[in-house]
């Protein structure tokens, strides 16, 4: 893939008092593509999503989206800058309607509120939720929930959604139309960086494979080179070594 | 609002003006004192209702306001009444704009509770400063010149002057609930930090609904006060009232725009009215009767009537 970054991650750390959620992590994602983030539990998936997202300050290294740094930047500036998230455990506004929970996303996010009505039905459609928009979020399933995540974030105008798990805990059935919806995403022009357990779904989406063990990165490539790498395979299921240790 | 509320809502409004020569003087006061609680119910709704942020202190600011206003209108004696109320409004909405801008960003960093209990904090501290500082005239006391025409009833002045008021804050709080600042204000209230992640300035957001509430309810203090005639700490910054608030719209329908008005006519009814005859009974029965109400209908009135509705619509359905 050629296309030119429009994430940069450059010696990315932080630490949490005595703990090193994150030593020195470089990479770059290409724009209009799939990256998934994979890695064991406490790699530093979710530490990277809050760096970029601005929950979290970095304690050192820069982060740089379209070319401007935007390490350091409250949440809300970097959501108008074109980032925008779905998190893993779904937090729709419960009290509003579908409509009203996407309509609040394309209000806000890049550039302020620009053909509000528009947006929010392309977000609707394009996440495959349209059908729903009437409903309130209470009634939505954990799948359908997983959908308004992602069409509240792209109503946003976003140009890089980072979706967190956005396939745990869902049906194959479920979890093959996420799948559709984040091509769909992709073909609209916006980039996605997954971070996914489930690594069928991983294998088929993705452009491209990072993997974290530690808060180190010790893998970048195409789905099927990671998967045979020896430090992915160590990674998830141990080492001869520490296993004869 | 949609174009029927409006019209209901300018019915009622015409209504309700020619209320003071119909009714008694005893339901003239009643009247009077539902159109200021509702006001006051909506004005505290853009912060605690859209917002979420629900405020036990309110009263801090009726009280600020009233004392500002009756501090600079002694100074002004000879001015025309309407200009000396005039001047009062301004100035007790300006003195509260600055108070809740000055509180602003360490109060609003508390959520939830602890935020509710900050601001019954805050006022205790404004009554307390207002009752011991000398030059504010707390526990003294504050004259406010008469400000109804002499052919007018005063209770009849301050009823219409209360609805004014009323209609004025209600229309304020539907521009807010039907702008993006007022999408953005749900977004808080329903999830903050979500809120912050679609990019929503959440801080600055929290902040003008804070400030403008505050001017809101510190100018129906400058009113309340005028109708009083006479104020001290005690009347002004009371604790009834900064639960009430909360009562109205726990009652009316929490977070919606006529929530507290019919909240506010609810409660005010039903103690002034009702319970009233009942003397000091009529506290346990008031407290026993919003027990029993918010249990039956934890949604408010509103939530009840939209969940009847439902109701009724799916009935048919199956």
């Amino acid at each position: 893939m050629s296309a030119a970054p429009i994430l940069q991650i450059e010696h990315l750390s932080k630490q949490f008092r005595g703990l090193q959620a994150m030593s020195d992590v470089s990479f770059t994602i290409p724009a209009v593509s799939i990256t998934s983030i994979i890695g064991p539990n406490g790699a530093g998936k979710s530490t990277l999503f809050n760096l970029i997202t601005g929950y979290l300050p970095p304690t050192a290294g820069g982060i740089r989206f379209q070319g401007q740094l935007i390490g350091g930047l409250p949440t809300n500036r970097i959501a108008e800058r074109g980032i925008a998230r779905a998190f893993q455990i779904a937090r729709p506004f419960r009290d509003l309607s579908v409509f009203e929970n996407v309509r609040i996303g394309a209000l806000f996010g890049k550039a302020g509120p620009r053909d509000v009505s528009a947006t929010t039905d392309r977000a609707l459609r394009l996440a495959a939720i349209a059908h729903l928009a009437a409903r309130p979020a209470s009634a939505l399933t954990v799948g359908q929930l997983r959908h308004l995540e992602v069409a509240r974030a792209i109503a946003t105008r976003a140009d890089l959604l980072l979706a967190d798990e956005p396939c745990a805990g869902l049906n194959p059935t479920e979890t093959a139309a996420m799948i559709e919806v984040l091509r769909e995403v992709r073909a609209s022009g916006v980039t996605v960086v997954l971070v996914e357990h489930d690594m069928p779904s991983v294998m088929e989406v993705s452009d491209r494979v990072l993997v974290l063990d530690a808060g180190r990165l010790i893998a970048d490539g195409l789905p099927q080179d990671v998967a045979q790498d020896e430090k992915v395979i160590a990674a998830y299921l141990g080492s001869p070594e520490a296993d004869d240790a | 609002m949609r174009r029927h509320h409006l019209l209901l809502v300018l019915g009622c409004a015409a209504l309700l003006a020619a209320g003071p020569l119909a009714l008694p003087p005893f339901y003239v006061r009643v009247g009077q004192m539902m159109l200021y609680s509702a006001a006051l119910g909506v004005a505290w709704t853009i912060l605690g209702g859209f917002a979420g942020y629900a405020s036990f202190g309110h009263a801090a600011f009726i009280g600020v306001g009233a004392f500002a206003a009756g501090l600079i209108e002694v100074q002004f004696a000879t001015l025309p009444p309407f200009l000396a109320l005039l001047m009062g409004l301004l100035t007790g909405g300006a003195v509260c704009a600055i108070l809740a801008a000055a509180i602003a960003y360490p109060i609003l960093r508390l959520r939830g509770t602890f935020f509710a209990i900050a601001m019954l904090g805050v006022s205790h501290v404004c009554a307390e400063l207002n009752n011991n500082v000398d030059a504010l005239q707390g526990s003294l006391g504050l004259n406010f010149p008469p400000v109804a025409p002499d052919s007018v009833a005063p209770e009849a002045f301050f009823y219409e002057l209360y609805l004014f008021a009323g209609l004025a804050v209600l229309l304020i709080a539907w521009r807010i609930r039907q702008s993006r600042f007022g999408a953005g204000l749900l977004s808080i209230r329903e999830d903050e930090d979500t809120a912050r992640m679609l990019g929503v300035p959440t801080e600055r957001y929290k902040r003008a609904a804070f400030i403008i509430s505050a001017i809101l309810t510190g100018m129906l203090g400058v009113i309340y006060a005028h109708s009083l005639g006479y104020i001290t700490t005690d009347s002004v910054y009371r604790d009834d009232t900064n639960l009430n608030l909360v009562v109205f719209s726990l009652l009316g329908g929490m977070g919606t725009l006529f929530g507290p008005v019919i909240g506010a006519g609810l409660l005010v009814f039903i103690t002034q009215v009702i319970l009233g005859r009942l003397l000091d009974f009529h506290l346990f029965a008031t407290g026993l009767l919003l027990v029993i109400l918010v249990l039956a209908a934890p949604g408010g009135a509103l939530g009840f009537i939209r969940g009847w509705r439902r109701r009724r619509v799916q009935v048919p359905a199956e």
